[in-house]
């Protein structure tokens, strides 16, 4: 494996920090007024899932960690272990809710997922663009009333998510929800 | 979508440009004001102070039978101020471009705009007034600006000014630390430890200082220098401290080695004279009480050109006429840049210094 310099990191790249291997989130080159040129990183510690800030001299070296991305099927979880299987050779990998992040709420069942790994670790979950989980328990008795207020209702989806919606989604539609807030977006099907 | 795209599409844009304006003006009237005398100094110099850590631009100048001249674009008014100072302008301010040559990031254009100002017969602590008193200026006049004229209430006793979610409280005086007591708070080092007196002469060995960034897990090769151990010390543990604080804080007294240029302090030898202050985190000005030995500014150019011939940078010429200049007599002086960009931030709530700029580099 091969070394970086500072000055060369780049947003996503994996290295290792303090024995961890840490993913770059924000990279800066900063110049202070009188000395040399500093490199101002955001590190996500992969195991922890903990980021923090640390300051490089611009020609300090780090070991780089080839990552390998994953295709996986999520399957199950298990208290705090999420099961993944890869599709291909059927092996499996617990992952902990810490790599996952808030994304664990919108986890869908036999849907795939991008997992990163390192030497068959897995240290990495890539969050999907879009998620579409379907609506498995509503309050049918909410009444179509002024809408014009934006009236809510509160439903369950797929995923066990509980999420605000207007007043005309049904059980069994499904809905588009925004991926960092986990917040309605529009509905993508109708029952 | 370049700036001048925005401003024609969304006029709500040009607030920020505006502020801007009423700034430059302010600074000008607080030092008229003061009596201090405007000048203008080069963009295009025929030599620099050397100063290793900085890369330039440099152009050639066109002369009689296709022969040129190698000019240089200012990194900073300090050399061409300096001289008028010797000649005895007296108290006096600039406002110009000045120019380094690195990447841009959010607080760096490789062009922008300088404030310096000079005062004679006094030290650092008279300059240190001057920045609360002009950006309390500043601070009052965008304000008036931004609510119209009209007061809001008790809103406007206070001089709190809001920057990146954070309030800022600038009422004179602001919070004054020396880099010893930030060093013992934060990084729990004596300044002590760092030196050594040798010949009767305070020193600062980099094996010292190696030793203690190795203690804390840093990674310290032979090539790192003094200056870049203590400053991902500075970085690491002392700056983000500096961010937490609703005031202004002016760090001073710093390490001789940080201070080549500055006077030593009388009372502790261990440290020159030399101040930065620090708003939000932005690191807004950096002021010496000048050197004003011409052998030890001489001495001083020498080491900083070894270093700069040691490295993969471009050759400058050093300029001789500036210590011709400090060997003639300048006198008693203090002096800060102030970088007029951050400061438009700071006032703007702007997170990047390409929103207030017309033309940012990053639209090249």
């Amino acid at each position: 494996m091969s070394k970086i310099t500072a000055s060369n990191f780049y947003k996503g790249l994996v290295i290792e920090f303090r024995n961890e291997p840490s993913q770059i989130v924000d990279s800066q080159f900063y110049n202070p007024g009188k000395g040399s040129a500093v490199v101002r990183v955001k590190l996500k510690n992969l195991k922890t899932g903990r980021v923090l800030d640390f300051t490089f001299k611009s020609q300090e070296t780090a070991q780089e960690i080839s990552v390998d991305t994953h295709e996986m099927q999520y399957l199950y979880s298990q208290n705090d272990l999420f099961v993944f299987m890869n599709p291909k050779t059927y092996e499996q990998i617990s992952i902990v809710s810490e790599i996952i992040g808030d994304f664990t709420r919108m986890l869908k069942e036999g849907e795939v997922y991008q997992i990163m790994l390192i030497d068959g670790q897995p240290v990495g979950f890539r969050k999907p663009k879009k998620v579409t989980l379907k609506v498995v328990e509503a309050d049918e008795s909410a009444v179509k009333g002024n809408t014009q207020g934006g009236a809510k209702k509160t439903v369950i989806l797929e995923s066990g998510l509980s999420v605000a919606v207007p007043l005309f989604i049904k059980t069994g539609d499904t809905i588009t929800v925004d991926v960092d807030s986990g917040e309605y977006v529009e509905r993508a099907g109708q029952k | 979508m370049k700036t001048w795209q925005q401003l024609k599409k969304y006029p709500k844009l040009w607030r920020k440009h505006f502020i801007r304006e009423e700034i430059i003006k302010t600074i000008r009237q607080f030092f008229y004001k003061r009596n201090f005398h405007e000048v203008e100094t080069p963009t295009l110099l025929p030599a620099l102070i050397p100063e290793s850590y900085l890369d330039v631009f440099s152009t050639d100048l066109l002369l009689k039978d296709g022969l040129s001249k190698r000019l240089f674009l200012a990194t900073s008014p300090e050399s061409s101020i300096k001289k008028l100072l010797v000649a005895g302008i007296g108290n006096c301010f600039t406002l110009c471009k000045s120019f380094r040559n690195s990447e841009t990031s959010p607080y760096h254009n490789s062009e922008f705009t300088m404030l310096e100002w000079y005062r004679v017969q006094t030290d650092y602590q008279q300059i240190m007034r001057d920045c609360e008193e002009l950006l309390v200026s500043i601070y009052r006049k965008v304000k008036m600006l931004t609510v119209n004229g009209k007061p809001k209430s008790e809103e406007n006793h206070k001089d709190r000014l809001e920057y990146q979610g954070q309030f800022i409280d600038l009422t004179i005086p602001w919070i004054r630390m020396t880099v010893s007591s930030a060093l013992n708070k934060y990084s729990a080092v004596d300044l002590k430890q760092l030196c050594e007196i040798k010949n009767n002469q305070v020193v600062y060995p980099r094996g010292k200082i190696a030793a203690i960034a190795k203690s804390k897990g840093y990674e310290i090769k032979l090539t790192d220098s003094w200056e870049e151990i203590f400053h991902q010390i500075f970085f690491n543990e002392i700056e983000p401290e500096l961010r937490k604080f609703s005031r202004p804080v002016i760090l001073y007294d710093y390490p001789k080695p940080l201070s080549a240029l500055a006077k030593l302090n009388k009372r502790n030898p261990l440290v020159a004279e030399r101040f930065e202050f620090y708003i939000a985190g932005l690191e807004l000005g950096d002021c010496y009480s000048e050197l004003t030995d011409y052998q030890e500014q001489s001495r001083r150019s020498d080491e900083e050109l070894k270093k700069i011939k040691k490295s993969d940078k471009s050759g400058i010429i050093p300029d001789e006429d500036f210590i011709e200049a400090i060997k003639s007599g300048l006198p008693v002086c203090s002096g800060i840049a102030v970088g007029v960009d951050r400061l438009v931030m700071l006032f703007t709530n702007s997170k990047t210094i390409q929103e207030v700029l017309f033309f940012p580099q990053s639209e090249f």
